[in-house]
Parts: C-alpha cells; sequence; structure tokens
C-alpha cells in the first residue's frame, strides 16, 4: 500500500533500497524499536528477476519473487512502511541529523541512514544494442525468455548469472549459446555442471561482440574476432555497476569499483551512514550475505542512534 | 477509468510489479500471456514494436515496462 508521509516525518532509521539487504535490516529495525523508514524504487529488489534461488538456507527452491514476497510481508506484519518512490540526495546536517529527499518531492529527517541500493545492469554498448533493446535484446530472461520458444538465443556473460539465464531460457528456445570473452565461463559448479549436460547449450569463448544486427527485430550478432552468429534474442548479463552516487555526494568512500567500503559492523567512513548488499565493497555477492550485512547495518545503526559520540569498536 | 491491457508472460516479474500497482490502487485490468496466445502476441508487436513484457495499453497509451510515473499518468492518478 502506498504510504502516506507527512513533511514533517522523522525517523531513527531510513533505508534507501527495499531489496534483499533493506528488507531484513527492516525487519531488525522493527525488533530494535527504531522508527524505521524503507524507500525503494523495486520492492524486493533485483533479486525478483531471478527464475529460481536454491541457496536461501532453509528454503529448497522457491522464486526470487516469492522470496521476496515473503520478506516484504515479514516487513509488513513489523509495521515498518514502505515507500515507493526513489532518493534523489541525501544531507548530512550533524549527528543523528540526516535529510533524505526523494523524486516524489519528500523530505524525510533521519537519525542513520543505510544504503542498500544495489547495483544497475552494465550495458554491453556495442552498436544495435539500444535500437534492438525489447526488440531482441533482453535485460531479463525472466520477463522475456517465454517470447523465445524454439528460437535460437544467447546470452552474453561468463558469470554464475549468465549460466542461470541460460538453464532458463533452456526451458523455452531450441538452441541457447553462452558468449563469453574469456576462455572459460564462472558458474557456481553446481550450475557449471547443470550447463555442461544440458544439451540445448553451447558455450562460445574467447568472442567480444562487435555489433547486434537485424531490421526491426534482432538477426544476430557479430564479433571483433570475426564471423557471425543467427539470433533470435540476445540477453545481456555482462555484471552490474553499483548504485553508489548519492553515497558519494554525501561523502562516503567508495573504492576503485564505485563499491561502499564497509567494516564488519556495516559502517562506512561517515557516522551514521551504513551500507549492505551488492552496493557494498563484498567480494562474495548473494541474497543471504546482503540481508546479513543488512541486519548488522541494524544494529550498528542502533548502536550509533543510543550513542552517536561512541568510538568505533 | 481508461480500459487498461497488460501483455505479459507467465515469469515475467515487472509485470508482477504493475499487476500489483493496478491491484492497491483499484484498478481493473485484463491480461493476456503473450507466451501462450500467439495472436495477442502478433497484437503486441503491432501496438508497440516490442518483443519484450510487459506492455501496458491504458486507453490507448502504450507503456514498456513498469513505469510507475508514466501509468499514474496515464490513469490520471497524478
Amino acid at each position: 500500500m502506498a504510504h502516506e508521509l507527512s513533511p514533517m516525518d522523522s525517523y531513527d532509521f531510513v533505508i534507501i533500497g527495499a531489496g534483499s539487504a533493506g528488507l531484513p535490516a527492516a525487519v531488525y529495525a522493527a525488533r530494535f524499536r527504531m522508527h524505521t523508514l524503507v524507500i525503494g524504487e523495486l520492492v524486493g529488489g533485483t533479486i525478483t528477476t531471478t527464475h529460481v534461488v536454491e541457496n536461501w538456507p532453509g528454503v529448497i527452491s522457491i522464486t526470487g519473487w516469492d522470496l521476496m514476497d515473503e520478506l516484504k510481508r515479514h516487513v509488513d506484519v513489523n509495521n515498518v512502511p514502505v515507500l515507493e518512490d526513489r532518493v534523489t540526495d541525501v544531507k548530512k546536517r550533524g549527528e543523528l541529523d540526516f535529510v533524505v529527499k526523494t523524486l516524489d518531492g519528500k523530505e524525510i529527517n533521519a537519525k542513520s541512514v543505510l544504503f542498500g541500493t544495489g547495483t544497475t545492469r552494465k550495458k554491453l554498448g556495442a552498436p544495435g544494442e539500444k535500437e534492438f533493446e525489447n526488440k531482441g535484446v533482453s535485460y531479463c530472461a525472466v520477463c522475456d525468455g517465454a517470447l523465445f520458444k524454439n528460437k535460437v538465443v544467447a546470452v552474453v556473460g561468463g558469470s554464475d548469472s549468465a549460466a542461470k539465464e541460460a538453464l532458463f531460457l533452456s526451458e523455452h528456445a531450441s538452441k541457447v549459446y553462452i558468449i563469453h570473452r574469456g576462455d572459460k565461463i564462472r558458474p557456481e559448479p553446481i550450475n557449471g555442471e547443470r550447463v555442461e549436460q544440458n544439451k540445448k547449450i553451447e558455450l562460445v569463448l574467447g568472442k567480444n561482440i562487435k555489433e547486434i544486427f537485424g531490421e526491426k527485430v534482432v538477426k544476430g550478432v557479430r564479433f571483433k574476432e570475426g564471423g557471425e552468429l543467427k539470433l533470435d534474442g540476445v540477453f545481456i548479463e555482462i555484471g552490474a555497476t553499483p548504485n553508489s552516487a548519492l553515497a558519494e555526494k554525501l561523502g562516503v568512500k567508495l573504492n576503485e569499483k564505485r563499491e561502499i567500503i564497509i567494516d564488519v559492523e556495516s559502517r562506512t567512513n561517515i557516522s551514521g551512514v551504513f551500507a549492505a548488499g551488492d552496493v557494498a565493497n563484498r567480494h562474495f555477492k548473494q541474497a543471504i550475505t546482503g540481508a546479513a550485512e543488512g541486519v548488522v547495518a541494524s544494529f550498528s545503526a542502533y548502536e550509533y542512534i543510543n550513542n552517536p559520540k561512541a568510538p568505533k569498536k | 477509468m481508461p480500459e487498461v491491457k497488460i501483455y505479459s508472460t507467465p515469469t515475467c516479474v515487472y509485470c508482477r510489479h504493475a499487476k500489483k500497482f493496478f491491484e492497491e490502487n483499484g484498478v481493473k485490468y485484463s491480461e493476456f500471456d503473450v507466451s501462450a496466445d500467439e495472436k495477442r502476441a502478433e497484437e503486441m508487436f503491432a501496438k508497440s514494436g516490442q518483443i519484450g513484457v510487459p506492455v501496458l495499453d491504458i486507453g490507448g497509451k502504450i507503456i514498456v515496462g513498469y513505469d510507475r510515473r508514466a501509468i499514474k499518468e496515464a490513469l490520471g492518478l497524478e
């Protein structure tokens, strides 16, 4: 439900991002009795586009959507409001004194903030990519895969996500290529085995895409190394960039990958500012690790609010 | 309220976001599964030139993807 805020609303803890880091943080924040608000553009976050999640301990297999739907319910029963809006600015006026502005024109006061802002899919940057977006070029296999029944498609990328997309697409398409610039793909070994055993999937390694070509819709790709591949669909899965620009503007330190640098307590270099999940500088990025970082951030925010001048432990 | 159509697939999450938005705002809609209904898939392509879901037809205004602000505007909810 849409949450009505008054302009003077003030919160102990404002969580920016309603994904697998932000929502678990909200559950704990409610238990710490912090007056909390979650603001997110897309409730559930990126994991809602994952077809099957099999590595959330205690849940053998669940769709990304259903997992996040359950988490959202968990937040709802704890009476933490979730505002569907985009944060456009965060300023620190002093200790325990932040102001968060949104695209819909809201101004919210906060004693502490958490960036669980996730990432944005990287684009390939090849000619034809933009022209044929949603005309055969897709960034969401779970959404559009079923439209390529008995067609020939490719996933571009070599990550675990790319492998999972190829496996999902093989349920619909007649043939699925995985195009990767490296000499091998690097999925979770369990998914690597599934790719190897899948007769519809073929690896095209050591190839960089020069161009996506077509006529009204995608017809194929050409490689920088020469040659082309006739295709009906191209699914781009080449990683993501952290949504850290707002944090950077606030003075939060980023690393060379533009990830927010956090310590083991999910604290950033600025007191009262925390980060968790895919936007943070963790090597192993999973829904479960993002959730844990979010939960730790809630506890750190709770400690900060109770004693903002305490030295970092 | 304008007539609302949503062209979707069963696993499309942005379609689910859009449908949830309609339900929460009391908007009635017709849904067409374009992975199973070829005629509707052709209709969607003719209207939008898209092979991607969701495609929304709100009183003749075509919106591609779950664009909450565009949906609100088309529905006159702003």
